[in-house]
């Protein structure tokens, strides 16, 4: 169904549009009558509706953030733009539009539901982000090639497929097809796929399904394997160490040298640097072990001292409210004088003593984070002067007419590693400082605005006396 | 004999025995005070044999075997020999006589026996059922051995029997479960001798210590890094003073206990035993070596607990036996058994009767018999006298004589019954006394088995009047244990449940008059507390009780990792008095100041319609940081009008809470008064309903195959004829058996006649063929020929087997007639008519 455009009135998304939609759709009732009196941004709105409005351009859309489920359907959309700032949705309708193709909605990871019936579409394409998709309706459209949807085998989700309507359902071989190559579908043009279907589609595409499935198990090796080698490698980067694992380091060095390669597979030099990648491993494990039980430490200790602030302030709270009641109660000017006064030092105990509990805190983690310090820097300056031991001599001793360029090389590889380490070492230590300032001025700001909070509510209940 | 020889050598010996005799008059003075508590009847024979027709006694019983005569002729030789040896030691419990009269030599009487129950293999399950299955018959006078020793056999039909019988049965058992016992005559302590428990603790009440984990405290040990205490601001003087006064306190404190513990004591001492040292008892040794016992050890029958060889209960042996010999101690037991050797091959610590090769000597022994210089004729124990000992099944379950037992130990009192025996299925009942004399009832425990409520345990405090009962899992509403005071509803009571089979995760209801407390766990919703006050109800006490207003009720939930802290609800109040809702929402990481919400409810039209609209006064709340914007309106609306729906189906769901409750209360109140025992299905002695069923199988069987021999009777269609009649006139049978006979005839005849037909049809068949070839003769192929002869062939091969079967046909036709005659002839019916 293509409508013309000469003869409906076309329409633009709008704020006022939108506003609307958002007002109709909104909470009900008397809800609705508040929310209408203080408005509704856009980032909270869950839903949005937008169908029959003759649409011919998405737009204005990027501050639904919070988005999950919109609808578009019945509109005379072109090309699909402007969803990209709508990562949470999960429902998307763009059915009965004039889409040509399938584009934009790679930043709609979380999709689970997509409908594109009623399209102008010829090809599925351009949707390899979105993993969890698990609905998809492409029925009533352009689509003529059946290979096409082998396409929809990489969705280990999918569930139910539409595609009724399109140039490739009049094949003969179309269901069978479909059975044969999307083994995990339950419904197809929301038909039950039947076991015997299912079956019969297996034997008659066996060989080819069995290619396919042989093909993508290579891949999925094949990027297993290399996910697993930047792992390792990653893993030794943390220890300062990678790529010296082997003969790496000579291999490059003698890259572009074809007579000095031979001396770079003297057994002694590899040997010289697998050991000092097998120290660095061990050491990066010891610092691993040091920061663990450092942290360990620190969280308790923040969480003990938070528990017990924490039931002071319960402690407190039980009896806050008797306490107005009874404030409001007294008559006598003086007795009641004399219970604010009694209540205003209470609050300033109570204060005080969340302080002294933090000041405490505070004096304990310097301590820790000191020590921390102390022995993280000797770690580091142990494994540096064992990496320098090994280094230099040992190497130029091996090369020691070599070309100056290759000692410069082995050179730089050895700063690299240093300061490398000291300045993960120095990034360390800030952040846990950094934390532990940022912590520190939180709690001291949450008390402070908790005592204004007690001295606002008494002088509240005071003054409307 | 060699044995009087080696006698006379320890003659000096013995005579050391540390054993003070005492002469004839104090005894009697002594027996006068003592026997007091005993209870025996003038000659115990008499009395326990009386319903025993001893004339059924096997002849072993009642005669003595020419071998056991001359073991007699020995064993008097012996024990005469002995009191001129050893005059001041008591004479030898060597030939008792037994329930016949007849003397009877000890080890003769020790039957070996093994009993088909796999619960009495191991000794120490053998000795307490021969312990709970026999009732003490004390020694009259204590100090004299019996003079009778009554077959294992009697004693178990009895029930009773002396702290001798008893061992001779036990050791019995023991010796035919593999054991290597032994009976032991001796001496011990009173109490052991009577039975009397009344000092020793109640076994149940003991062993009940718990053990601690340390696993957690290793833990916190092993950290590199550790935070210091904060700086404490006191006087290390001050400090120091108050731990002195405190030490003294507790100084003084560990006195006075001690005091009071002595003063216990004292009070507890039993009055000094003027027979100590000359109780006669018998008891059971147990020496290692066979079925995998490591150390010798004690029996005693009475109680049928085990002692360690020097327990200070067992003051001297005087003799020991089992099935083959019996010697006598030779050690000095003035230090109790404490030192006492059990090397029994050893003459100069135990002398035997017989002389016999102990087993270890018995290879050497064989060699020497070998070289021609073996002991010509030795002479061998019998065999006993006494019969197999048997016991029934049900004597076995019933385990104490009568089906119940009550025993009375320090400050508690222990009575128990078999299954099945009580009606409520009490099983095992135990009272605690706060005094000696147990007059104070403190705390009454009761075990049951096999209840149909499943009750298992109720526990019933004096002083509080608290009653707690244990229920096994399976109960409709999934009752764990419940303590209460009275089964009204709204008093205090303690409900426990099992939380992982109810739906809701219920695991404690705590209720006080004004309050109820439920804990849950596992829930889905995080719920881990309902807490419910009610208010002073103004209704008069004749109106519905526990209809009593909500004032308070506050629910508390674990952390949702899933939402924000400052989203997830931690406490929510609803102080239904006041028509407020408060909400405190977790705490964030390093806050200690929750967010709170408070409500006050817009009034409510009687019908349900909300007669105010929102307003921001509504809702209060603290704000942690200052600087973000206040929640909006709407948020706020739609969360209370949420909470205001929670807060129904919360006051529904108390509602609930109070009816299960009144529900269980009505349960228990009607189990309590009806209670009904359940038989397991295996339990084909007392389950009726498998008894049911198995007879009705019985039955069936016996049914169908009276059916079947119906079937084949003969006469059943002649009779039909004659209309079924009872019993038959001789002109009846006549006639039926003429009737039947002709019958039979007329069958054969039939027979014959089909066989005939069918002869004259295949002839027939033949002549037809025979024609129609001898007509197309000429126009015939090969091939139709062939068929023609083949059908030929084959057909008269047919013929001549109609012939055949004719003919045997005709053959065995008399003798089928004549062995019908004679089977009708058998017949209980028709027989007595011809």
């Amino acid at each position: 169904m293509i409508r013309l455009y000469g003869k409906v009135e076309q329409s633009v998304m709008d704020e006022k549009m939108l506003q609307d939609a958002v007002e109709e759709q909104g909470p009900k009732e008397e809800a609705g009558q508040i929310s209408k009196e203080e408005g509704i941004a856009f980032n909270v709105v869950l839903q949005l509706r937008l169908e029959y409005k003759n649409i011919l351009k998405i737009e204005h859309l990027w501050e639904f953030t919070s988005l999950t489920k919109l609808q578009l359907n019945n509109n005379l959309i072109q090309k699909i733009e402007g969803l990209a700032s709508l990562s949470n949705i999960t429902w998307l309708d763009l059915s009965f539009n004039n889409i040509e193709k399938i584009e934009g909605l790679e930043t709609l990871t979380k999709l689970e539901d997509l409908t594109l019936y009623n399209n102008r579409i010829s090809c599925i394409e351009n949707m390899d982000t979105l993993n969890n998709l698990t609905f998809f309706a492409i029925g009533n459209n352009c689509l003529g090639q059946l290979d096409n949807v082998i396409y929809l085998r990489r969705f280990k989700n999918l569930h139910t497929l539409n595609l009724a309507g399109n140039p490739l359902a009049e094949e003969a071989n179309y269901k069978l097809f479909i059975a044969a190559y999307l083994s995990d579908l339950a419904y197809l043009d929301y038909r039950l796929l039947k076991k015997e279907t299912k079956e019969q589609a297996f034997a008659k595409y066996q060989y080819a399904i069995e290619e396919i499935q042989h093909n993508e198990l290579q891949t999925l090796k094949a990027t297993e394997a290399e996910q697993s080698r930047q792992d390792e490698l990653q893993q030794h980067k943390e220890a300062f160490v990678e790529y010296l694992n082997g003969s790496q380091l000579f291999d490059s060095m003698f890259a572009h040298d074809q007579e000095a390669q031979k001396l770079g597979q003297l057994p002694g030099l590899v040997g010289l640097c697998i050991q000092m990648f097998e120290s660095g491993i061990a050491e990066q494990k010891l610092r691993e072990a040091e920061i663990n039980a450092f942290f360990e430490v620190l969280q308790e200790a923040a969480r003990e001292k938070q528990q017990r602030s924490a039931q002071l302030v319960a402690d407190f709270e039980k009896y806050r409210k008797k306490r107005i009641l009874d404030l409001q109660q007294v008559e006598d000017v003086a007795q009641q004088e004399a219970q604010v006064n009694q209540y205003m030092m209470d609050i300033k105990t109570l204060c005080d003593s969340c302080m002294l509990l933090e000041l405490q805190l505070v004096d304990q983690l310097e301590e820790i984070i000191k020590d921390f310090e102390r022995n993280i820097t000797d770690m580091v300056g142990s494994f540096i002067e064992t990496v320098q031991g090994i280094y230099p001599f040992q190497f130029q001793f091996f090369i020691g007419a070599s070309h100056d360029s290759h000692i410069l090389r082995i050179d730089n590889r050895e700063d690299k590693l240093v300061t490398r380490i000291n300045a993960w070492m120095m990034n360390l230590i800030k952040r846990i400082q950094d934390e532990e300032v940022w912590r520190n001025r939180k709690c001291i700001s949450e008390i402070r605005n908790f005592k204004q909070h007690l001295r606002n509510q008494l002088e509240e209940v005071l003054h409307h006396e | 004999m060699e044995t009087l020889l080696e006698l006379e050598e320890k003659e000096e010996e013995g005579r050391d025995m540390g054993r003070n005799e005492l002469n004839n008059q104090e005894l009697v003075e002594l027996e006068k005070t003592v026997n007091i508590n005993i209870t025996s009847p003038e000659d115990p024979l008499l009395s326990w044999t009386k319903p025993m027709n001893l004339s059924k006694c096997p002849t072993s019983y009642q005669l003595n075997s020419p071998q056991e005569k001359q073991l007699l002729v020995i064993a008097d030789n012996f024990s005469s020999q002995y009191s001129h040896i050893f005059p001041n030691r008591k004479p030898l419990f060597l030939c008792p006589s037994n329930e016949c009269g007849v003397k009877k030599f000890v080890s003769t009487t020790l039957r070996r026996t093994m009993l088909p129950y796999s619960s009495l293999y191991d000794w120490d399950n053998c000795a307490s059922f021969v312990a709970d299955h026999l009732v003490l018959q004390a020694l009259d006078p204590p100090i004299e051995p019996p003079r009778y020793l009554i077959s294992p056999t009697l004693v178990l039909e009895t029930q009773r029997g002396t702290c001798f019988d008893i061992s001779t049965l036990l050791c019995s058992l023991l010796l035919g479960a593999g054991y290597d016992a032994y009976c032991v005559s001796g001496y011990a302590v009173r109490e052991m001798c009577l039975l009397d428990q009344t000092r020793q603790e109640c076994p149940l009440l003991v062993g009940k210590v718990e053990v601690k984990d340390t696993l957690a405290e290793d833990k916190r040990q092993v950290r590199k890094y550790a935070v210091k205490p904060p700086r404490e601001l006191r006087s290390s003087f001050e400090r120091g003073q108050q731990e002195l006064k405190e030490q003294e306190g507790r100084a003084e404190m560990l006195k006075r206990q001690q005091e009071a513990q002595r003063l216990q004591e004292e009070l507890e001492r039993p009055s000094v035993d003027p027979l100590q040292g000359q109780m006669l008892h018998c008891w059971v040794l147990v020496l290692a070596g066979k079925r995998e016992i490591l150390e010798n050890f004690f029996i005693d029958p009475l109680t049928g607990k085990s002692y360690a060889p020097n327990d200070k209960s067992f003051l001297g042996i005087e003799s020991l036996w089992n099935q083959h010999n019996y010697w006598v101690n030779m050690q000095d037991c003035c230090y109790g058994c404490t030192d006492m050797e059990y090397n029994l091959g050893d003459s100069t610590m135990w002398e035997s009767v017989l002389f016999r090769i102990t087993e270890k000597e018995e290879e050497d022994e064989l060699e020497e018999e070998e070289e021609g210089s073996a002991e010509p004729n030795v002479f061998e124990m019998p065999s006993s006298w006494v019969d197999k000992i048997t016991l029934s099944k049900q004597d076995l379950e019933r385990r104490w004589p009568g089906g119940s037992r009550t025993t009375q130990y320090r400050k508690a009192k222990l009575e128990q019954f078999t299954p099945y025996l009580l009606p409520g299925g009490l099983v095992t009942r135990l009272t605690t006394y706060t005094d000696l004399e147990c007059q104070e009832v403190d705390v009454v425990r009761e075990w049951y088995q096999n209840r149909q409520d499943h009750l298992e345990d109720r526990e019933l405090k004096r002083t509080s009047n608290v009653t707690t009962e244990l229920f096994s899992p399976g109960r409709k509403l999934k009752l764990k244990s419940h303590s209460y005071v009275t089964l009204t509803p709204g008093t205090e009571r303690h409900m426990e449940f099992y939380s992982k089979v109810r739906y809701d995760g219920l695991l404690r209801r705590v209720e006080s008059p004004g309050e109820m407390e439920e804990t849950f766990e596992h829930r889905d919703d995080l719920l881990y507390s309902r807490h419910v006050f009610y208010g002073q109800s103004m209704k008069t006490e004749s109106e519905k009780p526990g209809s009593r207003p909500l004032e308070k009720v506050v629910e508390r939930f674990h952390r949702d990792k899933s939402k924000a802290a400052r989203e997830d609800v931690a406490e929510r109040v609803f102080l239904l008095a006041e028509g407020c809702i408060e909400v405190t929402f977790h705490l964030e990481d390093h806050r200690i100041i929750p967010i709170r919400r408070s409500f006050v409810k817009p009034k409510m039209l009687p019908d349900g319609q909300r007669a105010e609209s929102w307003a921001p006064s509504m809702a209060t709340g603290y704000q942690v940081e200052p600087h973000e914007n206040p929640p909006k309106n709407v948020y706020l609306y739609e969360m209370l009008t949420a909470l205001m729906e929670e807060e129904e189906k919360v006051t529904l769901q108390i509602k609930r809470s109070e009816l299960e409750v009144r529900e269980i209360l009505a349960t228990r109140e009607r189990e309590e008064s009806n209670t009904e025992l359940r038989t397991s299905i295996y339990d084909t002695a007392r389950n009726e309903k498998v008894q049911r069923y198995r007879e009705d199988m019985v039955r069936a069987k016996e049914e169908r195959q009276r059916q079947e021999e119906k079937e084949i009777d003969l006469l059943a269609p002649f009779l039909a004829k004659l209309g079924d009649p009872e019993t038959l006139s001789p002109q009846e049978a006549k006639k039926l058996l003429e009737d039947c006979l002709a019958n039979q005839r007329k069958r054969m005849i039939e027979q014959d006649k089909v066989l005939q037909a069918r002869y004259e049809k295949e002839t027939q068949a033949l002549q037809q063929k025979q024609q129609w070839y001898q007509q197309n003769q000429l126009s015939m192929s090969k091939e139709d020929e062939d068929q023609y002869h083949a059908y030929c062939s084959d057909t008269v091969f047919r013929m001549g087997v109609i012939k055949q079967r004719q003919s045997r046909h005709k053959e065995l036709g008399p003798q089928k007639h004549l062995a019908l005659k004679e089977k009708l002839s058998r017949d209980p019916r028709l027989a007595p008519h011809l």
